[in-house]
């Protein structure tokens, strides 16, 4: 971690709380996204990424101040995704995607709606596991063996889920949006 | 090498994942494989559409809720360092200690199942049989019978066979008991509770509190 973070930590666990918001701000719209794209449900991604807070400050104390605070951050957001059980994923996005309107919680600074259907419709078809590889690797670019220690795993496994995501997101991609595929060759 | 081969390194390929002396035989095949470079050409593209859409796609906090929740966590007190180690190991203990009295009290149980139906019979023979050490384990009526010379001034042996007397009386059976009972008594570290088992020979409880 950098400098500026580890004083930002030492401060929060010298009492001064106030320093935890500087600390965390700059992974908010990180572990929201991510917490979304797992869960595929706003109201959930928030649960998610509110309790990854919570831990993040009641735990800060073990973190080692060697690692990234960035992957630690993602360890835990993973625990919780976890530990909820994955109880809603499988419930479809369809109707998540209706139920949610931008215009109706003006509030919410959402940008790319057509952007994010598209992309969870291809999330859709991969497993949790792949998903959570595929998102790690793909898309926030954790190496592989970050990835493996996020996900408290085997880089081997980590290649395994990959290959597999991979594959996939190219079979959907090729299959839902062909024109993506003409376009860029 | 064939293209079977090949296409199980392909989807790491294409996202810069495979170690490089794979990814170079890989691409020696790429050369002369059409199908192959079209396989690795469509990750790389479906991977670059997916990453656009991504970063389309940003959520962020809505600023009253984010508030919200930096003032909720702020009221929560972070677990000191040396609070959270202390609380994590006695845990860890706690399961140890306990799998590995779990683990003797099994061996225990086997190896008595297999001693036992031989060695109990034996063990008491013994012991009722042994006039075992003589010099104190005479018995009441020997002990009563022996008469002794008249010169010696103390009267050690006598003395030694009441000792008998009371040592007999009792007989061998407490003294049996007492080794067949173990006792155990767990201690929380975290909450002072005290857990007491008294187990007989059979490994039976006895008692617990
Ligand atoms: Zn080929």
């Amino acid at each position: 971690m950098d400098e500026k973070e580890s004083r930002l930590v030492e401060l929060v666990l010298g009492g001064q709380t106030e320093a935890f918001e500087p600390l965390v701000t700059p992974y908010r719209k990180l572990l929201l996204t991510l917490a979304y794209r797992l869960s595929r449900n706003i109201e959930e991604a928030k649960e998610i990424s509110q309790e990854t807070l919570l831990r993040a400050f009641r735990y800060l104390g073990s973190f080692d101040r060697r690692r990234s605070f960035k992957n630690w951050l993602l360890q835990i957001e993973m625990n919780v995704w976890r530990s909820l059980g994955e109880r809603a994923a499988d419930e479809g996005t369809l109707r998540e995607l209706a139920a949610w309107n931008t215009h109706e919680d003006p509030e919410e600074r959402l940008a790319g709606k057509e952007a994010r259907e598209k992309l969870l419709t291809c999330l859709d078809g991969l497993s949790p596991r792949e998903r959570e590889v595929f998102l790690l690797r793909d898309i926030e670019g954790r190496s592989v063996k970050e990835t493996a220690e996020v996900l408290r795993t085997s880089p081997i496994s980590v290649r395994v889920h990959l290959s597999r995501a991979r594959v996939k997101i190219r079979r959907l991609v090729k299959d839902r949006f062909p024109g993506l595929m003409e376009a860029q060759r | 090498m064939s293209c079977s081969r090949i296409r199980k390194w392909i989807p790491l390929y294409a996202g810069a994942d495979l170690p490089a002396r794979k990814a170079r035989r890989l691409e020696m095949h790429l050369e002369r494989c059409a199908d192959c470079r079209t396989e690795v050409e469509e990750i790389k593209t479906a991977l670059d559409g997916i990453r656009a859409f991504a970063n389309g796609e940003v959520i962020d906090w809505p600023v009253a809720e984010w508030n919200g929740l930096m003032a909720r966590v702020k009221s929560e007190r972070p677990e000191h360092h040396q609070v959270s180690r202390l609380g994590a190991i006695p845990r860890k203990a706690w399961a140890y200690g306990f799998a590995i009295v779990l683990v003797l009290g099994v061996a225990a149980l086997i190896l008595r199942s297999i001693l036992s139906p031989p060695a109990s019979p034996l063990l008491s023979e013994i012991i009722s049989h042994t006039p075992a050490q003589p010099s104190r384990s005479l018995t009441i009526d020997e002990a009563a019978s022996v008469s002794y010379p008249q010169d010696i001034p103390f009267r050690v042996p006598r003395e030694q066979g009441e000792l008998d007397r009371a040592v007999l009386a009792a007989g061998p059976a407490p003294e049996k008991t007492t080794q067949d009972l173990m006792s155990m008594t767990l201690v929380s570290q975290e909450t002072g509770l005290k857990v007491h088992w008294t187990l007989n020979k059979n490994f039976e409880w006895e008692e617990k509190k």
